[in-house]
């Protein structure tokens, strides 16, 4: 009896020994590309100020150190911008639209600004990139423009309606060049009561060397529906603009080499009118997104792991940003997801 | 002494038991995956006789990777390839050129010399017709094939815990196929990618790599998007180890099918792995030398009418005959 159960119990020893095999393989996968939830990790950098991010679809306050989420409704937010006083201007996505709430600093509905919510999908609209004039009174946003004579055309146009009353008549700031290259997005009110913003077209140039090749292109327009100002050249190929506190610098995200996929955290000097030089303070892999420091010194931006460009988006940091020798690229956050799309907001 | 040999071998064979259960799934995958035969659709007899001889070890090699889009809506084997890139890997140099066709491309189609776009060569006479078709216009050999649907990339990148996509424009679409989803195949959807970088999973990537309405450049941006995207899925593919096989295999198991054994997609993962961003050349027939006509229709088909002498001399480059 005794050597019957002693088999019986080296059996059972041996299945939960190939179980255990069987387990720990499983545990052997590979994870270095997942990401935790911002509030089980803690900033490597202790920035001055509140930073607010996105990542998969929740908005978190970054205040020192720690990563809180904020109480705002259970939408699907996927892009923050600052709002006056404080606010929070924000971006929720739907299946096929998006609408734009204020959000006041703790994630409560202030109120909903852009709303879309026909049954007919094809009449909703997407809307992104919100931002309110300097003077409080416009908010810019973009929209998609669908061409009558042809309902593949689809572009995004910047419109204008008032801050107070936005369900008014939309004023149309740009008019996408009829290329059908996306269109023109991220708007930046200007105290003078002009926008920058990023217009999207293609090299039509036949036989030219970079034919076909897609291109952004920073430029200025002083008042809706003039043609834009070129501020950059289609070779420097730059985007998502950011304007310092200042008024004084802007930062930008540029990608000159587009077969290798990577972009770069430029800036340059604005005097209003003109750019001066582009000087490059990060050399990616994938920069996106910058964000000035309240103070005007320092770019907060995303960007992949500087050795892994396949990686997840963190927050990185150029301390002395405008310095003549600026500062080497700090990593502000680890093993995080944030949505590369949505710059950070820096408030004091 | 034999109990404890006894003890020994259960316990080994135990142990070898987990680990064949932990790979069963990648086995089995890779079984149904590789070494299919390039047979002609429904019996038919072969267009060619076959891929072209393959290559020694070593050798450079060059495979034409099919896509299908549709895979939803129509039988297996008789869906149009809108997805055609040939794909040139030198395994010592670690040099790999990607060259996307045109699928609107209007050419005789295998060896009967009708003509018709070359998306329908596959859905016509399955990869035997594609191949024949290919190898005959653009003067090329092609040693093997392999075919990916739509579902089966999906679950890839979600297995990858999802890919870096460099979107180069706002990508707009309001007739995109909404056809994973729904219960309609044919129902259509509107999307919106934002541009830059950014972290896309599973059916952001293929809508990204699939969407093609607002470009002017249509369905030629699209092939950038889609070489663009196997880079991308390769970068993020470089992290994944042994234990990752089955989850993956298991993913691709009714989504690829390739003429390549399993030994020589083995091999290849190594060469894969080796070859580094700089090391990859992206070809894609854009612009006014390669067609004589940038958009023509027949039959109300929007079509490509090749010139062949620019085309020639641009695979020329890519694709020595020798």
């Amino acid at each position: 009896m005794r050597r019957f159960l002693a088999t019986v119990a080296t059996l059972a020893l041996m299945a939960l020994f190939g179980f255990a095999v069987y387990s720990v393989l499983g545990t052997l996968k590979s994870n270095k590309h997942n990401s935790e939830k911002p509030t089980a990790t803690q900033a490597l950098i202790d920035l001055p100020g509140t930073v607010y991010v996105v990542q998969e679809g929740v908005i978190y306050r970054l205040n020192n150190l720690h990563f809180t989420p904020l109480k705002a409704p259970k939408f699907d937010w996927v892009q923050v911008e600052p709002g006056p006083n404080g606010d929070i201007l924000a971006v929720a996505y739907a299946p096929m639209y998006s609408n734009v709430y204020l959000l006041s600093s703790s994630g409560q509905v202030i109120r909903q600004l852009l709303s879309e919510s026909s049954s007919q999908y094809f009449q909703n609209h997407w809307a992104y990139y919100p931002r309110v004039s300097p003077n409080g009174s416009t908010l810019f946003y973009v929209s998609d423009w669908v061409d009558p004579n042809s309902a593949y055309n689809v572009d995004f146009q910047i419109q204008a309606v008032p801050f107070a009353n936005p369900s008014a008549r939309a004023v149309v700031w740009s008019e996408p060049y009829l290329h059908y290259q996306g269109g023109d997005v991220e708007p930046i009110p200007l105290a003078n009561g002009g926008i920058i913003y990023t217009k999207y077209d293609i090299n039509d140039q036949a036989g030219s060397p970079d034919e076909g090749a897609t291109y952004g292109q920073l430029v200025y327009a002083s008042s809706p529906g003039v043609t834009p100002v070129q501020l950059t050249t289609p070779a420097e190929n730059c985007s998502e603009p950011a304007l310092s506190p200042s008024g004084t610098e802007i930062a930008m995200i540029c990608s000159s080499n587009i077969s290798l996929q990577t972009s770069t955290l430029d800036i340059a000097s604005w005097n209003g009118t003109t750019l001066g030089p582009l000087v490059e303070i990060s050399d990616g892999p994938l920069a996106s997104s910058p964000t000035w420091a309240p103070d005007g010194k320092s770019v907060l931006y995303l960007n992949t792991l500087l050795t892994d460009k396949s990686s997840p988006f963190q927050l990185w940091w150029v301390p002395h940003a405008t310095a003549k020798k600026p500062g080497a690229p700090e990593q502000v956050t680890a093993q995080l997801n944030f949505t590369a799309t949505s710059p950070p907001i820096w408030n004091s | 002494m034999l109990v404890a040999a006894l003890l020994v071998l259960g316990f080994g064979l135990s142990g070898v038991s987990g680990v064949v259960a932990y790979f069963l799934p990648a086995i089995s995958a890779a079984l149904n995956i590789t070494g299919h035969t390039t047979p002609g659709k429904g019996g038919h007899p072969l267009a060619s006789p076959s891929t072209s001889p393959a290559p020694s070890s070593n050798q450079p090699f060059t495979v034409l990777l099919l896509g299908s889009d549709n895979d939803t809506k129509f039988q297996a084997d008789d869906v149009l390839t809108q997805t055609m890139i040939l794909v040139r890997i030198n395994p010592e140099t670690k040099a790999v050129v990607m060259f996307s066709i045109p699928r609107d491309l209007w050419v005789p189609i295998g060896d009967t010399g009708s003509l018709a776009k070359i998306d329908a060569a596959y859905a016509d006479g399955g990869a035997a017709e594609a191949i024949s078709t290919v190898e005959n216009n653009f003067d090329v050999n092609v040693n093997y094939w392999v075919w990916i649907g739509l579902g089966g990339l999906v679950r890839v990148v979600n297995d990858l815990h999802d890919v870096n996509i460099v979107a180069q424009m706002p990508i707009l679409d309001d007739e995109y196929p909404y056809d994973l989803n729904g219960s309609n195949p044919y129902d259509q959807a509107r999307i919106a990618i934002l541009p830059g970088p950014q972290r896309a999973a599973g059916v952001a990537a293929l809508e990204y790599a699939r969407s093609r309405h607002g470009d002017v450049l249509s369905d030629i941006a699209r092939s950038q998007k889609q070489q663009q995207l196997l880079l991308d899925i390769k970068a993020s593919a470089n992290d994944v180890g042994l234990a990752d096989v089955p989850n993956i295999a298991n993913s691709l198991g009714d989504a690829v099918k390739t003429d390549m054994s399993i030994t020589q997609v083995a091999s290849l993962l190594p060469v894969a792995k080796a070859v580094g961003d700089g090391q990859v050349k992206q070809v894609v027939m854009v612009g006014s030398p390669y067609f004589s006509s940038p958009s023509y229709q027949i039959d109300g088909q929007d079509v490509l009418l090749p010139d062949w002498s620019a085309i020639h001399g641009l695979v020329s480059q890519y694709f020595p005959t020798s």
